[in-house]
């Protein structure tokens, strides 16, 4: 029971970064409707160029604005020259599928033959460490708890309060609806792409901040418990994807001190299968549609 | 040629053999019956560690060196049986567990984490498979009996790949040329329009998802036998990507094209390669591979998304229709279920409602409705918007759970039955947005709704074509009269995504009376058609109706309602508001105040 509770400060890590990164992937899913299963790849995309700046000198912090550029430009290219021609096309749902997952091999096999199978790490200070309540926290970690609070409050600004908000809100409820109450929903799909990649970007930064070394595969590892925590959260729902990635981030770090660290991951595939099969429209989605009826 | 070229040529031809049966297996669950099994590798690895325990011996006999469960010395072929059996008990678990209805990229994504499930499983359990490392030195089958030379061996191996591939082959190709094949290709194109049918989806589905993972175990125990050494790092999820790529290039739906695929993807990129001459660091030329097979994918979905070799286009031999019935004079061939079957009790009733209910979250869409539906008759459901007539048509069809009432058909009680029971008791429904097999022809469409076909049964199957054929031919008749009164003759070996709205429509009327109804449910047969075939089908329908059918109708047009039904029954608000004739019908106030406020 020692290592409840350290276990508690690393899943609060995990999940701030597990919160950026799902949130990004339900907002784009629930926008797009396109299960984007290279999601993880350009997060690992970005935590090179990252790897490159702070190998350059540069602090991490402009690796992570510039890991946040760098997703919302890949994300809005992938889109249009990939996904939105084969869509256009009338390719369906298992064909997308198929279709992302080709773009996730590309990506992380060519990352792969350039940058080659080895371990990579930031060159970075983690600064002093920090004890709080038994646990123990770096000074980028606490960063990383920070960059995840202050993006979430962004997009929760973004999504109320503005009339972009609220149309990327109608586009993710009824496209077709949308579109003629003469919402510009191509516009919006593109705000859609590229804020979900700028918080890809950022997550993909954040989480080889955390971890000492990560490989061309390291994104794409962190797909499921990022895909777990979306559809836990409901998705298209940006504070279920909040909720479910503390759930899944915590329950994976208590899981790995508790039984063994080879089945951290373990938890998030069971929980992401127990819901797609018990509940697919997620734990948040009936609180949210009462709450879209009422306002 | 020289032995190290015939060591080569026999490796690829061993390997492209189990590539191309288990992409026929594959084929089988995506191809045919469109189940996205991203979890099949798991399947060739569940016989590979079969196999590779049952030939090893005792975990304890090998010196330790590496850890199982389950080891002992069976003998050739019994380890292969064995493996292939693993595969389908497992996938007997893995099906009951993922193959609900789901959206289908949410099913590949529960199969995709079922892989990856399985992979850290067998990763961390070091005592299940020697975890990490994998079993090594697994003998290699009949070797010390034979003592062949190396080459030898390996032609020998060839040999033994090919006689599994052509029992793999005998099999998919039975399975997929028979009644049984269209009828999983119906549950691949509308599962709905399937059930409602009698076609039992789960069930069927199952089948071709266990069949596929009985193919995938044989094929690993064949591949762990040949190399000799299994580990998790041989059937990673990336993998299973590799077979569905096959398919996508080979042709999804065809056997020939799923060993094309074979031929084009694992072997010319993968396994080909592998022995060129390397370049660059190593692990580069192993990147690239996959970089070129997602490409490769993306290019063939672009381009030809229904693969090298499309599925074939079933067509039907003529035996002699033609020239027995002439085209001008229809023949007398009665589509309605001979009544005698089991005699109806209750006087002309056939079907009782009562107080039926049904809540959506909240929202009552039948809210207590009764009626009956007399026998021969054409009875009417009409009604607002929103009244609740679909739902309570689907309701009695078993698409739906009745949240409470009774449904009685021929003075039994079948509430809440699924959908394919009802359409076996015979009644059948059509469906107010057209639900034809698009990828099936015409006849196929026709074909596939025939009641207890024996070429739907695996064990008919199995026996050959000959022991289903008379029964296919009598069918085949039937639907070409069919096809004759519909005067869509010449549409037979179209497929029927290509028909025109209204031929769909016509279709969607003759597969239901190709099942041979004792209670035909039309939800708005004539919706959105052209006026002068609405009044054709408005023809057909009083014909069918003279002829002994007994029909209950969802419709909007009044006038139509008028000419065809007796008794009408109105519906507002998820109750029955009125019944009667119609002309009873218009003088009642009720029925005008719902209209004019609904």
């Amino acid at each position: 029971m020692n290592n409840l509770v350290p276990a508690l400060g690393f899943g609060l890590i995990t999940a701030s970064v597990l919160a950026v990164a799902a949130v990004g992937f339900s907002l784009q899913f629930g926008v797009t409707n396109i299960l984007n299963l290279a999601y993880g790849d350009i997060m690992t995309a970005a935590a090179f160029i990252a790897y490159l700046i702070t190998r350059a000198g540069l602090s991490v912090w402009v690796a992570v604005l510039v890991g946040a550029i760098f997703g919302a430009a890949f994300s809005v290219f992938l889109n249009r020259m990939v996904y939105t021609p084969f869509i256009r096309r009338g390719t369906r749902l298992f064909g997308m599928i198929i279709v992302t997952i080709a773009v996730s091999l590309i990506m992380q096999n060519g990352l792969q033959a350039i940058f080659k199978a080895t371990f990579f790490s930031l060159k970075m200070s983690h600064g002093r460490s920090y004890h709080f309540l038994g646990m123990i926290f770096t000074g980028a970690q606490l960063g990383i708890i920070a960059i995840a609070v202050i993006a979430m409050l962004l997009i929760h600004l973004l999504l109320q309060y503005t009339k972009l908000g609220k149309a990327m809100r109608a586009t993710a409820t009824d496209p077709d609806l949308a579109r003629s109450c003469g919402i510009a929903t191509d516009r919006v799909i593109d705000v859609a792409w590229a804020l979900s990649g700028a918080l890809c970007g950022i997550a993909g930064v954040a989480l080889v901040m955390n971890i000492t070394s990560f490989t061309s595969t390291t994104g794409g590892q962190f797909l499921i418990p990022i895909v777990a925590a979306a559809v836990l959260g409901g998705i298209g729902q940006p504070y279920g994807a909040v909720l479910g990635a503390l759930v899944i981030g915590i329950a994976s770090e208590v899981a790995a001190a508790l039984i063994s660290p080879d089945y951290k991951q373990v938890v998030a595939f069971i929980i992401l299968i127990v819901v797609l099969l018990v509940r697919p429209q997620g734990i948040l989605s009936e609180i949210a549609t009462q709450k879209e009826v009422v306002a | 040629m020289s032995l190290a070229m015939q060591f080569y040529l026999s490796t690829l031809l061993i390997y492209l053999g189990i590539d191309v049966m288990a992409c026929w297996g594959l084929n089988l669950q995506f191809g045919v019956t469109g189940l996205v099994n991203f979890a099949y590798v798991v399947f060739q690895a569940a016989g590979a560690y079969t196999a590779a325990v049952l030939t090893l011996g005792p975990s304890s006999g090998n010196g330790g060196f590496q850890r199982y469960i389950g080891g002992t010395h069976w003998p050739f072929p019994l380890p292969i049986i064995a493996a292939g059996a693993v595969g389908g008990l497992l996938s007997l678990a893995f099906g009951a567990i993922a193959l609900r209805r789901l959206r289908s990229d949410y099913q590949a994504m529960v199969m995709l984490v079922m892989s990856l499930i399985a992979t850290s499983v067998v990763t961390n359990q070091e005592g299940l498979f020697n975890g990490p490392n994998g079993l090594s030195i697994v003998p290699k089958p009949l070797a010390s009996v034979l003592n062949l030379s190396l080459n030898a061996y390996q032609w020998f191996f060839v040999a033994l790949t090919g006689l599994f591939c052509l029992l793999v082959y005998l099999f998919v190709h039975l399975v997929t040329g028979s009644p049984l094949g269209r009828a999983l290709r119906s549950v691949r194109e509308n599962e709905s329009a399937a059930a409602a049918l009698g076609k039992n989806v789960a069930g069927l589905r199952l089948l071709a998802f266990v069949s596929g993972g009985v193919i995938a175990g044989i094929s690993g125990a064949l591949l762990v036998e040949f190399i000799s050494a299994w580990s998790p790092g041989s059937w990673l999820f990336p993998e299973t990507f590799v077979f569905f790529a096959a398919l996508i290039v080979g042709g999804a739906g065809n056997n020939f094209g799923a060993m094309l695929g074979a031929l084009l993807v694992p072997i010319a990129f993968l396994e080909a390669t592998r022995f060129m001459p390397a370049f660059g660091y190593p692990g580069l030329v192993d990147a690239l591979q996959w970089v070129v097979v997602g490409v490769l994918t993306l290019i063939f979905l672009w381009f030809w998304p229904r693969g090298v070799v499309p599925e074939r286009k079933r067509r039907f031999a003529d035996a002699g229709f033609s020239a027995r019935h002439p085209r001008p004079e229809p023949p007398a061939v009665s589509v309605a279920a001979s009544q005698d079957q089991s005699p109806v009790k209750s006087e002309s009733v056939i079907l009782q409602v009562r107080d039926l209910h049904r809540d959506f979250g909240g929202v009552k869409a039948v809210d207590g409705a009764t009626f009956a539906v007399p026998l021969g008759r054409i009875t009417g459901l009409i009604g607002p918007n929103g009244a609740g007539k679909s739902t309570a048509v689907t309701m009695i069809a078993g698409g739906l759970k009745p949240s409470s009432g009774s449904i009685r058909f021929l003075d039994e009680d079948v509430t809440g039955r699924a959908s394919y029971q009802m359409a076996r008791l015979g009644v059948i429904r059509t469906f107010q947005i057209s639900s034809e097999f698009a990828r099936l022809t015409v006849m196929e469409n026709l074909l596939v709704a025939a009641q207890n076909h024996p070429g739907e049964k695996m064990h008919t199957v199995l026996l050959g074509k000959w022991s289903w054929r008379h029964h296919e031919t009598e069918l085949l008749d039937r639907a070409r009269a069919l096809l004759v009164r519909f005067d869509m003759a010449h549409m037979e070996d179209e497929y029927a995504g290509n028909l025109s709205g209204g031929q769909k429509r016509l279709l969607e009327l003759m597969r239901a009376l190709m099942a041979q109804p004792r209670l035909l449910l039309l939800d708005e047969p004539m919706a959105g058609v052209h006026p002068t075939l609405a009044r054709r089908i408005e023809q057909i329908l009083l014909d069918l109706r003279d002829e002994g059918m007994t029909m209950l109708m969802v419709e909007h047009e009044l006038q139509v309602v008028e000419r065809l039904c007796d008794p009408v029954v109105v519906m507002a608000r998820g109750r029955v508001i009125s019944r009667g004739t119609m002309e009873q019908i218009r003088s009642d106030q009720g029925v005008l105040d719902a209209y004019l406020v609904g």
